[in-house]
């Protein structure tokens, strides 16, 4: 009898176990289907040293999001001025990005940026938006989520060409802001970018589709100034430098 | 009549190169008063909200900017970079899905060809996810760097909507003989 109970109690707790486990584990599915699309037309960078010191720095920013994924940051070789977030913890980055970069400073904003729409779940949403979707068409036979990785590596390509909201975009700033700034970043570094990324506007085709996918660099500024960002504490000078040197090394590393 | 009619298209010409030119410069979201330097002191030069600025650099939260000929410094927030206004926006919850359409970030750099015809490659995949870092490590990369977690709350506001900025003009800056002193609630004043 006691056998019995002790079965079914096993049992319900694996019941739950696993059920949490595939919510968790479909995310991370999705993200997977949706890198592996990506990496499909950009590899990772070979650089070993290069790999490392984004994954150093994305781990860093990742925690102070506290968002509890099995994080993963990589390079990828483009001259595509690039950043990329996946559901379920991946982020990429592209060298025509890193090399547009002057400090450690800006790359943790861009990195920020790209932890926050993971953490906010921005891109997973649109899945399962598209998925209820399908199920209201098709019915209810179709409520079993895709089980083929290589058929949802490619509906991904698709899901990504549709939109995001803007305010996804302006809320990835402004969340990355944060978790930059927490670490103890400089978050005047993000208006450096959004500067950078305004001065390519309309002259640097390595940047074309950015441009044409997200709000303007301008807009995405004085939302970040409507939110109070210059009133966020900055470092002081002398802790940049030593960043600042490595992010150089960093960058004569590819 | 084709005089009349070249006319009217020359003024139409002019008045869209007009509020192109306008919609693309910096302005003043309201009324400010020049600063000599970075965390300086009020000067006696007196910009009035919407007026067109030349930025000249930025240095950390503090922008040098251009009027008529005089230059002086204002806090960056004093800004408005993109000449747009609007209402509300789907800022106000991050929430996705309605209105104001972009494509997503994650397609950003590939063309859409690339994501859509492209062929998923799972070994690079298992690269990516090879790539370990201990905790020791990251916590030696922040104190290398010179970071630390701060005990400060960081936390900005969720704007509730666009800037109500005034139309942008091109008024030249008065010279004040009492600058502007401290605003209320306002430290940097």
């Amino acid at each position: 009898m006691i056998g019995k109970s002790t079965s079914r109690l096993f049992c319900c707790i694996l019941l739950v176990f696993c059920c949490s486990a595939t919510a968790q584990t479909d995310e991370e599915k999705v993200g997977k289907a949706a890198v592996a699309q990506i990496l499909g037309s950009a590899s990772l960078l070979t650089a070993n040293s290069a790999q490392q010191y984004v994954n150093l720095m994305g781990q860093a920013l990742a925690k102070s999001s506290g968002a509890n994924y099995k994080w993963r940051f990589g390079v990828i070789q483009s001259d595509s001025v690039n950043a990329f977030a996946m559901p379920g913890g991946y982020v990429l980055v592209s060298t025509g990005l890193l090399k547009s970069l002057e400090t450690e400073d800006e790359l943790a904003f861009v990195i920020a940026h790209e932890v926050a729409h993971v953490a906010r779940r921005h891109h997973y949403q649109v899945v399962q938006r598209q998925r209820l979707a399908e199920q209201a068409s098709k019915g209810l036979q179709a409520l079993s989520q895709d089980s083929d990785t290589a058929k949802l590596a490619q509906a991904s390509g698709q899901i990504y060409a549709r939109g995001l909201d803007k305010g996804a975009e302006f809320e990835a700033d402004r969340l990355g802001v944060e978790y930059m700034t927490k670490v103890g970043y400089d978050p005047a570094a993000a208006l450096s970018v959004l500067e950078k990324l305004q001065r390519m506007k309309g002259n640097d085709p390595r940047a074309e589709l950015l441009f044409s996918t997200h709000p303007s660099p301008a807009e995405r500024l004085d939302m970040l100034l409507m939110s109070g960002v210059d009133q966020l504490p900055r470092p002081r000078a002398v802790s940049t430098s030593a960043r600042n040197s490595r992010f150089q090394k960093f960058l004569q590393s590819f | 009549m084709a005089h009349s009619f070249s006319f009217e298209r020359l003024s139409v010409l002019l008045t869209g190169v007009f509020l192109s030119s306008m919609l693309s410069a910096q302005s003043v979201r309201d009324d400010a008063v020049f600063f000599d330097k970075p965390d300086g002191n009020p000067v006696s030069v007196k910009v009035k909200a919407g007026t067109a600025v030349k930025v000249i650099k930025r240095q950390g939260f503090w922008v040098e900017v251009e009027v008529a000929g005089k230059a002086g410094w204002l806090k960056v927030s004093q800004l408005n970079f993109s000449g747009v206004t609007g209402g509300p926006t789907a800022i106000d919850t991050g929430r996705l899905g309605k209105g104001n359409i972009v494509a997503t970030s994650a397609a950003r750099g590939l063309s859409a060809k690339d994501l859509l015809s492209g062929q998923p490659n799972f070994s690079e995949v298992i690269k990516l996810e090879a790539q370990n870092v201990t905790q020791q490590a990251v916590q030696a990369f922040m104190v290398a760097g010179g970071l630390s977690q701060t005990t400060e709350k960081i936390q900005l506001s969720i704007p509730r909507s666009a800037a109500s900025t005034p139309p942008v003009s091109s008024g030249a800056p008065s010279n004040t003989g009492t600058p502007s002193t401290k605003k209320k609630d306002d430290d940097d004043w």
